[in-house]
């Protein structure tokens, strides 16, 4: 029962796999269906842009077998930064093209306000007592992020941060839960977080 | 809230961490890995890793001891020196970077800049921007390339293209910790709007203190002050908490 951290040639992987092996979890990097379909979790990890991204998960038939084992058979899956955004229905980075659908809604820039972009650096989640970030409440991770993912459906986000407006910060509905900031990078709360993830899924 | 960062530089001359003042001079501050290891156990916001010799020394970074500095780090690295392709970028990220930062290519050929950001998207392509002021107190590019470009040009440049962010270093201030270059932050900053973060001259908690009371600072990286005196990221922080600044404890 192992967890494939899905190697698309969109970044960190590294990271992920180092937080994995911290917590004991078994895991593959890998980019071959056959081992994402027999694994027990899939991580989607990801920086870059989402039309690339895109591209990428279509070169490898990846795009189809997350849809199967995410959204037909309910595996645990967990998106990271642009793992997260390109679970929408369509992205817009750096032009408009169609995403994985596990989550409708869409991926637009962060509006321009008086603050920097990208929106970089440590900052605190919002989330609601009923959400599984519940326990993360006001507790600061690692963000790096000039897009952000309009969800549709409300009830699907898990937490959301104040960077002059609100932006899903997370996502969560049945098996999928997808973060825009980095547990992984984010010290002792991303690994609880995602400690959390695979004993709730266990 | 965003907090603000203060994030440590680790400076590499190929085989050994080293200090240099004014860009010169360097002198050997240990092991990276070591330090890497101890940052990592403070719990700092980030950490940027430079070897600021690869691109004089036309060599490519070492990515085996970039990848033994990222594996003790649970929190985000800047990685630069020597950067000039698509496959280094890569690489680097490959291992765990989460930012590269490009100096001279980004000199040379600026265009990289918007090649790499659009490729791997502009939060993860940071700029060092070195800035020296001249005879006639103007903010120019320091380089031994021959380019003469001013500050305020280099940094919209960088920008426009793509860019996610400027590691802004007064090589007048490097190393001599004797404060903070206030007026060339204050016209940096003002100019562009993507992160920034200070870098040169940090030597003691005052200084930090007057960085962020007398800019819109909203990130500082050092490295002369944890080397040579007892302070500690967290020092920093609880300074800066007492001035109402939003810190990560």
């Amino acid at each position: 029962m192992i967890a494939a951290i899905i190697d698309y040639g969109m970044g960190n992987v590294a990271s992920v796999q180092k937080a994995l092996t911290l917590l004991g979890i078994e895991n593959v990097i890998s980019n071959d269906p056959k081992v994402i379909r027999n694994s027990k979790y899939i991580i989607l990890p990801g920086v870059g842009s989402f039309a690339q991204g895109m591209e990428n998960l279509k070169e490898s038939l990846l795009d189809k077998v997350i849809v199967d084992e995410a959204l037909i058979k309910k595996k645990p899956f967990i998106g990271i930064c642009l793992g997260m955004q390109l679970i929408a229905t369509t992205g817009t980075e750096p032009h408009e093209a169609p995403g994985l659908n596990l989550i409708r809604g869409k991926v637009i820039k962060m509006e321009s306000t008086n603050l920097r972009t990208p929106h970089l650096g440590w900052n605190e989640l919002n989330a609601p007592d009923d959400s599984f970030f519940a326990d993360f409440n006001k507790k600061d991770f690692y963000f790096i992020h000039s897009y952000h993912f309009q969800v549709d459906d409300e009830k699907s986000i898990g937490a959301t941060v104040n960077y002059g407006k609100d932006y899903v910060a997370a996502i969560q509905k049945e098996n999928i839960f997808a973060t825009q900031f980095h547990p992984e990078k984010s010290q002792k709360y991303g690994i609880e977080l995602l400690d959390k993830f695979f004993k709730k899924n266990a | 809230m965003l907090k603000v960062r203060i994030i440590p530089i680790l400076t590499f001359n190929g085989w050994s961490l080293v200090k240099t003042k004014q860009f010169s001079n360097p002198r050997i501050v240990g092991n990276p890995v070591q330090a890497a290891r101890i940052y990592n156990s403070r719990g700092v916001d980030e950490l940027i890793f430079l070897d600021i010799l690869a691109s004089k020394q036309k060599r490519k970074i070492n990515l085996n001891i970039v990848k033994d500095v990222i594996k003790e780090c649970f929190m985000p690295v800047g990685i630069g020196g020597g950067v000039k392709s698509i496959q280094d970028i890569n690489d680097l990220l490959r291992i765990g970077a989460d930012k590269v930062i490009l100096k001279t290519e980004a000199l040379l050929n600026p265009t990289f800049i918007k090649e790499s950001a659009n490729f791997f998207g502009s939060q993860c392509i940071s700029i060092a921007v070195d800035v020296i002021r001249n005879e006639n107190n103007k903010y120019m590019i320091y380089n031994d390339l021959g380019i003469d470009i001013t500050m305020d040009t280099f940094t919209k440049q960088v920008q426009d293209l793509g860019a996610g962010e400027i590691i802004l270093t007064s090589v007048n201030a490097d190393g001599m910790m004797g404060g903070f270059d206030i007026p060339m932050i204050n016209e940096a900053v003002k100019n562009i709007n993507i992160p920034v973060v200070c870098v040169g001259g940090g030597g003691e908690l005052s200084h930090y203190r007057n960085l962020f009371t007398n800019t819109i600072c909203e990130s500082v990286g050092s490295a002369s002050i944890f080397h040579f005196t007892q302070h500690t990221p967290l020092d920093i922080k609880n300074t800066l908490k007492e001035i109402g600044k939003p810190v990560r404890v």
